[in-house]
């Protein structure tokens, strides 16, 4: 599977039109000294070798130099990831603290008010796009009471704190919508499911029933539904960075994209692709630890 | 080949002849969508607002959306100009209005491909099995494992800006989800007694396909065609408001979004606005999908 992914993120650089050799040696370098770059960067290879020379140096670490600021590839991501980091875990954070409650109280009075509401929001909400939430937060909450700044992310821990609340709260929102539509029905499922009858019948409270039962089998839903979703996610950090201004790996993707810089495309595209990967099997373990009739060996 | 008659003896594996199992066959699909909830129509009524609005731009829209007026740039909301100017002293009311000939054709478009290739190919893998089921299945588990956002901003930055790339890098990620779904309940129907009642019968493969596969295992995928839409139109906007999308002076509401977030603190309409089109856009396919899903459960 890595390799597989290493091979698209490859093929990417070879189907992409423009010469890297003169983009390196400049558009005004004599033709002798493009064909002594290509030398030099191994252009002049049989594609295979480059695959695999990409593919070895890349899994080891080595994702070659920026074209334009000749700085390690691996080394500019490295310095973009902790802003991303914190609005991953605070957004997903806030989105759960948001969704479960909601989903859990539609479902307990599926089709009453609170269903249709939280249905009714969930309708609006999906389709509004991330960024417009975060530049609707500017105007409606940064810019009226002066807590939280309109962009940036800030020096010591407490003012990253403050400059990252309303981006994650930005996410938060713009995943509540799909996040509680798919919750929702897998606790309306749960609810109807043969253990749940049974616990009600010999007796059991419905408030145990609903912490013994649904609520425990509800978390495993909730965690294969994040890790469903982390490209949906990944790509809200990408949207919500480029709208505050955080400089994060999201926001270094766009501008990378609008630098036309190749390489580092190839390795945040790397990067995300491996955080998927990486995320899958830590949800996998996770669910095995929440559901004890999950196999982890299957 | 001839079709069978109304009095062929031929009896499936559930002892069922033929007449009985013509009447199966065209059953399903028909009764599957035959209440149609009054939330498709309320959805159905905003979509074609919105498509009128696109047709009749032009007696609709006050002013050129391109006719810039550097002079009276930024002005607030007056009788000439409804909504004020943007920065370059452009009508936003009129490009508001024009940016829906850009939003819900692309939007569509970039829902439609995939849903026409996914299908496709997922009903032929379903149906024929063997290599080409293998081969789809493992290029799909590839297109998977990345951000599907992520990798079309490394698609598009190959092919370069505009509404071609976007269809294109939609259409060769999106096109998994589809083939999935409908592979699935390909898999299913193929194995109902219609099914092969049809085959002994000798009825022409290309028609088994058509008439029972896949008009019986659409359903679903249909079902999730209008949020897919949603995804699609929310995703172009995105694009467009990083800069990546379509490109200026044509006027798209992602982009508005993004020219009016410099002014937010004094031109609050400029940013909301085009939101709130999306918006309401939104709305109007999650009334049909909620819809739809609802009819399909029943």
């Amino acid at each position: 599977m890595l390799f597989a992914i290493v091979l698209v993120v490859f093929l990417l650089l070879q189907i992409t039109p423009g010469d890297p050799a003169r983009q390196v040696a400049g558009l005004r370098a004599p033709d002798e000294q493009v064909e002594k770059v290509r030398e030099s960067l191994g252009l002049t290879d049989p594609i295979i070798v480059q695959y695999w020379r990409y593919a070895t140096s890349a899994l080891g670490g080595d994702l070659g130099y920026s074209y334009k600021s000749q700085q390690p590839v691996t080394e500019i991501i490295g310095e973009r990831l902790e802003p991303t980091i914190w609005l991953m875990v605070l957004g997903t954070l806030l989105a759960i603290l948001i969704s479960v409650p909601l989903a859990v109280i539609a479902a307990l009075r599926r089709d009453k008010l609170a269903d249709h509401m939280v249905r009714g929001f969930g309708l609006v909400g999906i389709g509004m796009p991330a960024f417009w939430i975060g530049v609707m937060l500017i105007l409606l909450v940064a810019l009226p009471t002066g807590w939280f700044p309109v962009g940036g992310f800030g020096g010591d821990p407490l003012e990253k704190l403050r400059s990252i609340t309303l981006p994650a709260v930005t996410l938060a929102i713009g995943s509540a919508p799909i996040l509680i539509r798919s919750l929702r029905a897998s606790i309306l499922n749960i609810l109807q499911s043969d253990y749940v009858a049974t616990a009600r019948s010999i007796g059991m409270p419905p408030r145990v029933v609903l912490r013994k039962f649904v609520l425990r089998n509800a978390a495993a839903s909730t965690v294969t539904l994040l890790a469903l979703e982390i490209g949906f996610l990944l790509f809200g950090a990408v949207v919500i960075e480029s709208t505050f201004a955080i400089n994060g790996v999201g926001e270094g993707i766009v501008l990378a994209a609008r630098g036309r810089d190749m390489a580092l495309i190839q390795g945040y595209t790397l990067m995300f692709a491996l955080v998927v990967v990486f995320v899958y099997l830590v949800s996998d373990a996770v669910i095995a630890m929440l559901d004890p009739r999950v196999d982890i060996g299957s | 080949m001839s079709g069978p008659t109304g009095h062929n003896p031929l009896i499936t594996d559930s002892g069922i002849g033929l007449d009985e199992v013509e009447e199966a066959r065209a059953i399903p699909s028909r009764k599957r969508f035959k209440t149609v909830p009054r939330k498709v129509w309320i959805g159905a009524a905003i979509i074609t607002a919105f498509a009128l609005v696109a047709i009749f731009a032009p007696l609709l829209a006050p002013f050129d959306p391109l006719a810039q007026d550097p002079v009276n740039n930024l002005t607030p909301p007056d009788s000439t100009h409804l909504l004020g100017t943007d920065e370059l002293g452009r009508d936003v009311l009129s490009r508001l209005i024009y940016a829906t000939r850009t939003d819900l054709p692309i939007g569509l478009l970039a829902a439609l491909f995939p849903f026409l290739v996914g299908t496709v190919l997922g009903t032929l893998a379903g149906f024929f099995g063997g290599f080409i089921d293998a081969l789809t299945m493992r290029i799909s588990d590839i297109v998977q494992a990345f951000p599907s956002y992520i990798l079309v901003i490394a698609l598009v930055f190959v092919l370069g800006p505009g509404a071609k790339s976007i269809l294109i890098a939609f259409t060769a990620l999106g096109w998994v989800v589809y083939a999935r779904i409908i592979r699935t309940e390909v898999l299913r129907v193929r194995s109902a007694d219609y099914v092969k009642a049809a085959k002994v019968s000798g009825l022409p493969t290309r028609g088994i396909l058509v008439r029972d596969v896949f008009r019986n295992s659409v359903g679903p995928s249909l079902v999730y065609f209008p949020s897919d839409i949603v995804f699609a139109t929310l995703a172009l906007a995105a694009f467009s408001f990083l800069g990546l999308g379509i490109p200026p002076p044509t006027p798209e509401w992602g982009a508005m979004i993004a020219d009016g977030q410099a002014h937010i603190r004094e031109q609050w309409w400029l940013s909301t606005l085009p939101g709130v089109m999306i918006v309401l856009l939104g709305l109007g396919y999650s009334l049909i999908g909620d819809g739809l899903e609802e009819s399909l459960d029943k």
